[in-house]
């Protein structure tokens, strides 16, 4: 994003709107800091700038792996739906991404209203591509993944984003040893991130997994995400 | 993944905070040619019941997902009732709280088929905003696009008599592409916020 400092009457209202608080006033003069920048277009669209001063630029490689993270309104040529994840349980009773004994894990980086350098998602990933999770395979964290070992591309590590997702599924077996990495990462990031769990209901409407979480320290909210089961394949 | 799953706050606030998305699988889309048709009738139902915010009209008709919010169980329950008799094979998820949900599922005859379960916020925390009012509002833009200084410059207009609640909470809402901000639930947090 550029904000046109000849044109700028100092207003402030791109200042409020931007989520990752990266627009200050300099001297009356919105100014846009471009390292804390993530391309999201909030206050290209939501600012109402009334002199027009916002423009959105043509991005280059690598900056251009900003807007998908972190622009709603940009579909990821991947996952062919606007934002940063996927259908993952939302179409499960359709596609069956997650049967009984699976669990998905959900790991959102930078959110909420934080943001993040693309680098932390190594954190997680070279530790849990060691433990043989499944990554989801329309997410656009893992089309940025760069080896079995779990290495995010290189020349896009300083890239920072609203957000990004780490999606996979793991053997319920295997949950215990994911949650276990996740608390050694939470040591070591410099940004915050929230955790989602996904599973199956059982015949009788229990869940599990809970347990599992519950045993290794980890509490569930009261509310959650529930596919109520009305989708069909046709 | 995560989209509606992160939204805080207790149990009493979130009894007036439930999200329906509704959904149509990629591996579906070229065998029902119609299915933009059966989404727009999904939007159409939603509409009725009066959502206290909705997927802007634009975004309905080009989007593999239709949203809509709502402040009530009783109405989520009618819905579900709704489209269950519809029978458009089209996937819900309703994001809110899981007991309420149970409930209203089981009233309308509905198995409950998989859960995104939130564990809540890891890492850095002290870079959150201190006021637990905030993160309540901002969490209600399910790609965080509504910023918490935002919420303090409408605090500051609405003092000042330059903007009512209600326009503030709209205005809020605004970035929240998908229409599951809840207003009604943002005018109520704007004003404990202003008691402060």
């Amino acid at each position: 994003m550029r904000i046109r400092e000849n044109v700028c009457n100092g207003c402030g209202q791109c200042v409020a709107v931007c989520p990752v608080q990266a627009i200050k006033l300099v001297n009356n003069i919105a100014v846009i800091d471009n390292n804390l920048c993530v391309e999201c277009s909030v206050c290209y669209r939501d600012a109402n700038c009334p002199t027009k001063a916002i423009k959105m630029d043509r991005l280059k490689w690598p900056r251009i792996i900003r807007s998908p993270f972190s622009n709603v309104i940009a579909t990821h040529k991947l996952t062919g739906i606007p934002g940063r994840g996927t259908e993952e349980m939302k179409t499960n009773d359709v596609t069956n991404r997650f049967g009984f004994g699976e669990i998905g894990v959900s790991i959102e980086i930078g959110r909420p209203g934080v943001g993040t350098r693309l680098s932390n998602i190594e954190l997680f990933t070279t530790k849990l591509s060691k433990i043989g999770v499944e990554y989801e395979k329309d997410s656009p964290v893992t089309a940025i993944i760069a080896d079995e070992h779990g290495h995010i591309k290189e020349d896009i590590k300083d890239e920072r984003v609203l957000s990004a997702i780490i999606e996979f599924k793991v053997p319920e077996e295997i949950l215990p040893q994911v949650l276990r990495i996740i608390r050694q990462v939470e040591q070591e990031i410099d940004t915050v991130f929230t955790l989602g769990i996904v599973s199956r209901f059982m015949k009788d409407n229990s869940i599990p997994v809970i347990n599992v979480l519950s045993q290794e320290g980890f509490q569930v909210r009261p509310n959650a995400k529930i596919n109520v089961g009305l989708g069909r394949n046709f | 993944m995560t989209h509606s799953l992160h939204r805080l706050g207790n149990k009493n606030e979130l009894k007036n905070d439930y999200v329906i998305l509704a959904m149509i699988a990629a591996s579906e889309r070229e065998k029902i040619p119609d299915f933009r048709v059966k989404l727009l009738r999904i939007a159409e139902i939603l509409k009725r019941y009066n959502p206290t915010n909705i997927m802007p009209e634009f975004a309905r008709k080009l989007s593999p997902v239709i949203t809509a919010v709502f402040t009530d169980i009783e109405t989520v329950k009618d819905i579900l009732y709704e489209l269950k008799r519809e029978d458009l094979g089209i996937s819900i998820v309703v994001s809110g709280l899981i007991d309420e949900i149970g409930y209203a599922t089981k009233e309308v005859g509905l198995n409950m088929h998989t859960i995104h379960l939130s564990l809540g916020t890891f890492g850095k925390k002290e870079l959150l905003p201190k006021n637990p009012e905030t993160l309540e509002i901002t969490t209600m833009c399910g790609h965080h696009c509504t910023s918490s200084q935002s919420i303090e410059y409408y605090i500051n207009l609405i003092k000042e008599g330059k903007i009512s609640i209600e326009k503030a909470a709209e205005k809020l809402a605004k970035p929240c592409v998908c229409g599951i901000f809840n207003t009604q639930r943002a005018i109520e947090k704007l004003s404990e916020l202003l008691k402060k």
